[in-house]
């Protein structure tokens, strides 16, 4: 039997940005005020009246190579054979390298625990036959979530038949929630291009 | 599409995991692995004149060394579980080595500075030899901790460890060259005119030394800075949020004006050739200047957004 690899397709054409992922997330999960484990990242371009928003639900990638799992220091998290990256909450001593290793921008500090969480494809639910919790609640089935290396599943038909691209492919961490059609400037470090970081108070040069 | 044209409406809060109990970490490490293989340099070369400050900075060494993992501990979310470091590994971080690291250094320092109170002169230099490279990994590891975090394009650079090893020497020289001016002006009153003399030249020697080697720090963060203006978009914003951005007041105008140009002017200027006081003021300077590199580092480099 060969190994399972679980990875989630976004179609985009279909997220209408609802945030029932987000809720769903948030109720299974438990997140606490301040922090996500699933958001979605909303951009506005253009002027009106042409302008237009863009959505992309965000949520931890769940990566192959994850770079979180090879400098966490105490293997608090690693990850699983099928592919979900896990953070074992007694074991994680809270020193915060894997956040900031992350190049998503995914993993928090619970307030309320005081250990690091992310998203882990709802494993309690997945090892129990069911889908995470956003993937059930979205109500176009933009989401959908299988095993990669089964050929028969929804996940691996909808990707041998679509195009999909993956967030920051040059950091190659290999991540595993692909997207369909997403709005490239959504896809992208809009928050550093919005430059306001780096025109400082004191002079202004452009070099 | 002009930027003013593009806005995020909605996306995840930008928090900052690491801050200055990291940075201050990096500083009192440096600081005592650069004051240790001053001590060794001094055990081994063993002229009389050395003698003092090898003793003062054998001690140093592992004092600043009990400072050091308490601003670790107070970071963690989890600081009652820091034992978790000593049981549980993971070769591929640099934490795990870190961890043994900062057991074995400071119990090397401190055999080291007892054989060198006892005057055993031989063993005071083979467990120098040996602790040397300790020094050495104990600071450059927190290096490789910023270059290995891939996300952060400040940090990912091979430059990294090197930048930290160098400016922790010249702090550590900063800081044996202030204590040793404090031990001349006011702790050596029995000595001899001659051997006040030596001491004052071995002060105003080691200051040049130190001289030297900021030039070779300013090299490392020119070349690290030019590469990072010319590579890909993220570390372009990163070396702009540096250079002329909210950073740009502690990394120019603290870190390479104050910290470094100055100093040299103070100790290298014509003027200032037998001046203790310039020599001092340069070396409190530098240190300033160094700290303020940890913070650019460590704030800073989190401070470029990433999504």
């Amino acid at each position: 039997m060969a190994k399972k690899r679980y990875a989630m397709v976004i179609d985009i054409r279909r997220c209408i940005g609802c945030h029932a992922c987000t809720v769903a997330c948030k109720a299974e999960m438990a997140v606490p005020l301040e922090v996500n484990a699933t958001w979605l990242k909303i951009v506005e371009k253009g002027r009106f009246p042409d302008a237009r928003r863009f959505v992309l639900p965000r949520l931890c990638n769940n990566c192959e190579d994850a770079i979180c799992a090879r400098n966490c220091p105490t293997q608090a998290t690693y990850k699983r054979d099928d592919g979900i990256v896990m953070v074992d909450q007694h074991r994680c001593i809270g020193c915060k390298y894997c956040i900031a290793s992350c190049p998503y921008d995914v993993r928090y500090i619970n307030p309320l625990k005081n250990i690091v969480q992310k998203c882990y494809f709802c494993s309690h639910r997945v090892d129990a036959g069911m889908e995470p919790a956003c993937v059930e609640t979205c109500p176009t089935r933009a989401m959908v979530f299988g095993d990669m290396n089964d050929s028969k599943s929804e996940v691996a038909q909808i990707m041998a038949s679509n195009a999909t691209v993956v967030l920051k492919k040059e950091m190659q961490t290999n991540p595993q929630v692909h997207y369909i059609a997403p709005d490239e400037t959504a896809m992208s470090n809009v928050e550093r291009e919005i430059n306001y970081y780096t025109e400082g108070t004191l002079f202004k040069l452009k070099i | 599409m002009e930027h003013g044209d593009v806005n995020v409406i909605y996306s995840v809060e930008h928090q900052l995991p690491l801050i200055m109990y990291i940075g201050q970490y990096f500083f009192f490490t440096g600081l005592s692995a650069g004051s240790f293989v001053i001590s060794v340099i001094a055990t081994l070369l063993g002229r009389k004149e050395f003698k003092p400050i090898g003793k003062i900075t054998a001690i140093l060494a592992p004092a600043l060394l009990i400072i050091a993992p308490l601003n670790l501990i107070l970071d963690l979310e989890q600081p009652l579980r820091f034992w978790h470091l000593f049981v549980f590994y993971n070769w591929t971080s640099p934490i795990t080595y870190g961890s043994f690291l900062l057991t074995a250094y400071p119990i090397m320092g401190c055999i080291y500075a007892f054989m060198v109170y006892t005057d055993r002169q031989k063993l005071a230099k083979v467990f120098g030899i040996l602790g040397i490279p300790l020094a050495i990994s104990v600071h450059g590891y927190t290096g490789f901790i910023l270059a290995l975090a891939k996300a952060r394009s400040l940090w990912n650079t091979a430059a990294m460890p090197t930048i930290f090893l160098v400016s922790a020497m010249v702090s550590g020289i900063g800081l044996v060259v202030i204590i040793a001016a404090i031990r001349y002006k006011w702790f050596d009153k029995a000595a001899t005119n001659e051997t006040r003399e030596q001491d004052k030249k071995l002060i105003l020697q080691l200051a040049q030394f130190m001289a030297y080697v900021i030039m070779l720090d300013l090299f490392l963060i020119l070349s690290d800075v030019l590469v990072l203006l010319t590579a890909h978009s993220d570390a372009y914003e990163a070396g702009m949020l540096i250079l002329t951005g909210n950073f740009a007041p502690l990394f120019v105008g603290v870190e390479i004006i104050l910290g470094s140009f100055l100093p040299i002017l103070l100790i290298l200027g014509p003027k200032m050739r037998n001046s203790l006081t310039a020599v001092v003021v340069a070396s409190i300077l530098v240190n300033i200047g160094v700290y303020a590199m940890r913070f650019v580092m460590v704030i800073g480099g989190q401070t470029v957004p990433l999504s």
